[in-house]
């Protein structure tokens, strides 16, 4: 790497275009919704920056506070879930044939190349009362509930007195599904290749040593995998917690999460400055995870010093 | 395929459409002659998606000569947003009334020039001198309509005849859909109160809400604008919906009935105005003109399947939609109901922080 | 070969967990498939009414339909070829000198990867609206697009910069300079050495950006303007209406489509590359 004093007109044009791309179109807008948050509405249509903190304030009145939870409970669970399926997913790959790997990994790559929406829809349109999902469930419950018959058996006490659907739609649980569906692909590829890169001699040694498969397992392999646990758990986790369509969609109003809200300042409720705070906020609890894995990477890297 | 008979509505429609695109052939010469040399150019349209004629705008197009750049909002508020910072060059939008006061008060619209638009002579009396635009001035009537119930009649005891049905009984608990706008989900609970839509008291807001807290649980979906499918699908048994949108459903399943309770509902009118920053006002008013053309009208009305406010379009509509009462409801239901008047931002975001309660609510 | 202890790939039980996932991630988008052949206008997606592919022809005759999925492909392209430009001149720049903050740059440009997208999509329609950037309505196509465009470089070029900058981890630097001793100017050590050096990197990084923008939805919902609908936004206003199977049809070519950009990838190299 050389010096950028060096070379300093070719240094600049490489530097010069992204760098004023970025101040452009991202600092500067950025930058203009942070003096927003501190603005006030002073008709429909101005805004006055009087650095005024009552946006923020709003930000800890119960209900936000109750909507951040929720946010960054849903968002949790669904980032425990994607990386409990992720791993051995990710484990499948990593140990599978040289020839079947591209192709297993491919496989959970794809859906995340298909737009979003679409992903979503798709989800949205099986997981209703009648969508595909309860329609199998009614077709396995009807199966019982003729086996119990015919065997006379009263089955109503086991299996009900009719089908009842499960309802995902409008659910926390609906909308999990919703996260981890979304999010999957991105959870597998970190684990992949930290599963990739770590040396399996250490697994055989454990082995060797006298260790059992599943202390081998979570002695050796999950701690020796960690740095891409935490960097799957951080890119699952910072997008959902921005997730605006699949609450949209799949809590059909009921389940609204904290991007639902800033959408609505910035339309029905036409309060740009508290929809401005309650972004930034949202990139600050963004900042905050990145902090914590800076300092968990910091004193991982301590760790093998010492 | 399309005119297989479980499309009966569609075929109905579409051959109404037969019928007023002949008509439009004959009118097409008359206003080509007239209109072809004196108008050019462009006019952008911001409408509701689903809320014009399959050939209307192109009939236009062929009429005077003037193109038309066609674009969908969901709802008021992605129209006002869209314009709050001034015309991102729209000629011809279409608010609602409350929307209407709104953006008079934020200076977004223009003053129409009534001598252009002749056809203003077609429009029902009663729709001349509305509240919330004395006169006229900013805005033409484009449709009008209602918010009801939605049902489905083998699922219901009797009918939901008031929104104590939606609102307060545990009754249909899990088969239930409202509207995903707080401030009208909010309106109706008012009118269950005995109050007006419109008085938005604090203890009023606070008692609509703790109403709502308490019934949400048995609510199955704030739904965006598609409770109608919801119904269809049968996942709900009641919708608060748009009248509109249950008459669409009601065409495909007998099964689906639509009321006003007896407290009263919303009454709602959706306008054609002109933004400030209009880049070609002209063409705009000869678009609202070319609309409120009684044939063009019958066809539009027909189509949507909205109440129109042209009387001289109704009077050339089917009895079907000219006597449907999901359309033009009982004159006691219209009695009872109200319009909504634009309460003033501070308002707005008082009722938007008490939605934002109900959707924190466990 | 013997089935050892952590050759997970041959467990029942392993095997059992990753066709399960297999199912999750495919079964809606199959359904969705299948039913855009159903016959049925309303609540298509219930119950099967025999196979049509009338759908395909609506989608398709729709025009506003039609020309949202020209805008999505045409916003696509054209940001694909600036996020590939801008990732290659940062790649190049974080991999070839030192500078400065040096670490708060590449924080920097790390920074639109990792803000949500609800964030940035504010932050940019405010900044488009306040600062009155509007795109006048009769501007021809596809200069039309240029706010949206502008949002889609923005948020992936740092993705490509990312790809491409592993790529150029692999080259060493002493071949550039053995071409600077025998007198080859900058601009040739760039174009002749650095740049083919970049090629698949280049590739799998446009690949990356062409996807992330055909992908987005939220930013576009925010930045959208006047006779801009893309198909997303177009789908999203048409779901949130009715269900019509119009939308099971349309979904479908996109689909499609990026099964197709797949098919291409993976000729063009192994998709190993493409996953890191």
């Amino acid at each position: 790497m050389e010096s950028w004093r060096r070379s300093l007109p070719v240094f600049g044009a490489f530097a010069g275009p992204t760098t004023l791309w970025l101040l452009i179109f991202f600092l500067i807008p950025l930058g203009i919704i942070w003096t927003y948050s501190f603005g006030e509405n002073v008709s429909l249509t101005e805004i006055e920056t009087t650095w005024t903190t009552s946006n923020y304030a709003r930000i800890f009145e119960p209900e936000i506070i109750t909507l951040f939870w929720r946010t960054v409970k849903l968002a949790g669970i669904a980032t425990v879930i994607c990386l409990l399926i992720g791993y051995p997913v990710a484990l499948v790959i990593a140990t599978a044939d040289q020839k079947w790997k591209p192709w297993l990994l491919l496989v959970i790559i794809l859906p995340f190349w298909t737009n979003l929406l679409i992903r979503t829809y798709a989800l949205l349109n099986i997981l209703g009362a009648r969508g595909r999902v309860n329609e199998s469930l009614r077709w396995v419950w009807e199966q019982f509930d003729a086996l119990f018959n015919t065997l006379g058996i009263d089955g109503a006490m086991l299996i009900g007195e009719r089908f009842q659907p499960i309802g995902f739609l409008g659910t926390e649980m609906g909308v999990v599904i919703g996260l981890v569906y979304v999010h999957l692909p991105f959870a597998v590829l970190p684990i992949y290749s930290a599963l990739e890169r770590m040396d399996r001699s250490y697994l055989e040694a454990s082995m060797d040593l006298g260790a059992g498969q599943f202390r081998t397992f979570f002695l050796i392999l999950v701690p020796l995998t960690s740095a891409g646990l935490v960097t799957a758990a951080i890119i699952t986790f910072i997008p959902a917690l921005g997730s605006f369509l699949t609450p949209d969609l799949l809590g059909r109003g009921q389940v609204d999460m904290i991007a639902n809200v800033i959408e609505r300042q910035f339309k029905r409720a036409n309060d740009w400055p508290f929809g401005s705070a309650l972004s930034l906020f949202l990139l600050y609890i963004t900042f905050i995870v990145l902090a914590i894995r800076a300092v968990i990477d910091m004193q991982a890297a301590k760790g093998r010093r010492a | 395929m399309i005119n297989t008979p479980k499309n009966r509505a569609i075929s109905r429609r579409t051959a109404l459409r037969g019928i007023a695109g002949a008509g439009a052939v004959g009118l097409t010469f008359n206003m080509t002659k007239a209109f072809a040399a004196s108008h050019t150019g462009t006019v952008n349209f911001y409408n509701w998606d689903t809320y014009i004629g399959e050939t209307t705008l192109d009939d236009f197009t062929a009429a005077t000569g003037i193109e038309v750049q066609y674009d969908l909002f969901a709802d008021n508020d992605e129209l006002f947003a869209k314009l709050k910072n001034g015309n991102p060059g729209y000629d011809l939008i279409v608010p609602t009334n409350d929307y209407v006061e709104q953006m008079v008060e934020a200076k977004m619209l223009t003053e129409l020039d009534h001598s252009k638009i002749p056809n203003m002579a077609n429009l029902d009396p009663d729709f001349l001198d509305p509240a919330f635009d004395p006169g006229r001035k900013y805005s033409l009537p484009y449709m009008w309509g209602s918010i009801g119930i939605g049902y489905r009649k083998s699922a219901v005891s009797k009918e939901p005849d008031s929104w104590a049905d939606l609102y307060t009984s545990d009754e249909y608990a899990g088969r239930m859909a409202m509207l995903g706008n707080g401030q009208t989900v909010l309106q109706m609970a008012l009118k269950l109160m005995g109050k007006s839509l419109n008085d938005w008291s604090d203890e009023n807001v606070a008692a609509a809400e703790a109403m709502l807290i308490a019934q949400k649980s048995r609510i199955t979906a704030f739904a965006p604008d598609n409770g109608q499918d919801l119904l269809l699908a049968g996942e709900v048994d009641l919708a608060m919906e748009w009248n509109g949108d249950i008459l669409q459903v009601m065409d495909e399943d007998d099964d689906i009935g639509y009321v006003i309770p007896k407290e009263g509902g919303l009454l709602w009118e959706d306008t054609l105005c002109v933004p400030v920053g209009a880049p070609n006002p002209e063409g705009a008013h000869a678009l609202i003109n070319y609309l409120l053309d009684a044939e063009v009208g019958r066809d539009l009305a027909e189509f949507i399947y909205y109440g129109t406010p042209n009387a001289a379009a109704k009077a050339l509509t089917s009895e079907e939609y000219r006597e449907n009462p999901a359309i033009f409801p009982p004159a006691e239901a219209v009695a009872l109901s109200e319009t909504s008047v634009y309460p003033g931002q501070e308002i707005v975001q008082m009722i938007d922080a008490a939605w934002t309660r109900v959707k924190a609510a466990g | 070969m013997s089935k050892g202890p952590f050759d997970y790939a041959k467990k029942t039980s392993m095997r059992l967990v990753f066709f399960l996932t297999f199912i999750f991630l495919y079964a809606p988008i199959i359904v969705l498939i299948i039913f855009s052949f159903n016959n049925s206008r309303r609540g298509g997606n219930i119950v099967w009414r025999g196979f049509t592919t009338d759908y395909y022809v609506k989608a398709f005759e729709n025009e506003s339909l039609r020309e949202a999925f020209i805008n999505s492909i045409a916003i696509a392209v054209i940001s694909t070829v600036f996020a590939v430009l801008l990732g290659a001149m940062t790649a190049v720049l974080l991999w070839r000198w030192r500078f400065p903050f040096k670490p708060a740059y590449e924080g920097l440009v790390a920074l639109p990867i990792v803000i949500p997208e609800i964030c940035m999509g504010v932050a940019l329609a405010v900044f488009f609206s306040s600062w009155g950037l509007y795109v006048p309505p009769d501007t021809p196509w596809p200069f039309n697009l240029s706010n949206i465009i502008i949002a889609h470089i923005t948020f992936s070029f740092p993705f490509a910069a990312m790809v491409i900058r592993t790529r150029l981890q692999s080259f060493s630097p002493e071949m550039a300079e053995a071409a600077r001793d025998l007198g080859a100017s900058e601009y040739q050590v760039f174009k002749d050495i650095i740049i083919p050096h970049m090629k698949p990197g280049l590739i799998a990084g446009g690949l990356l950006a062409f996807t992330l923008s055909l992908d987005d939805f939220v930013i576009t919902f925010f930045t959208s303007g006047p006779n801009t609908v893309t198909f997303p936004v177009k789908v999203y206003s048409m779901v949130r209406f009715s269900v019509t199977p119009e939308i099971n049809a349309a979904s479908t070519v996109l689909i499609l489509m990026t099964l197709v950009l797949t098919f291409i990838a993976i000729r063009m190299q192994k998709p190993t590359d493409i996953a890191s």
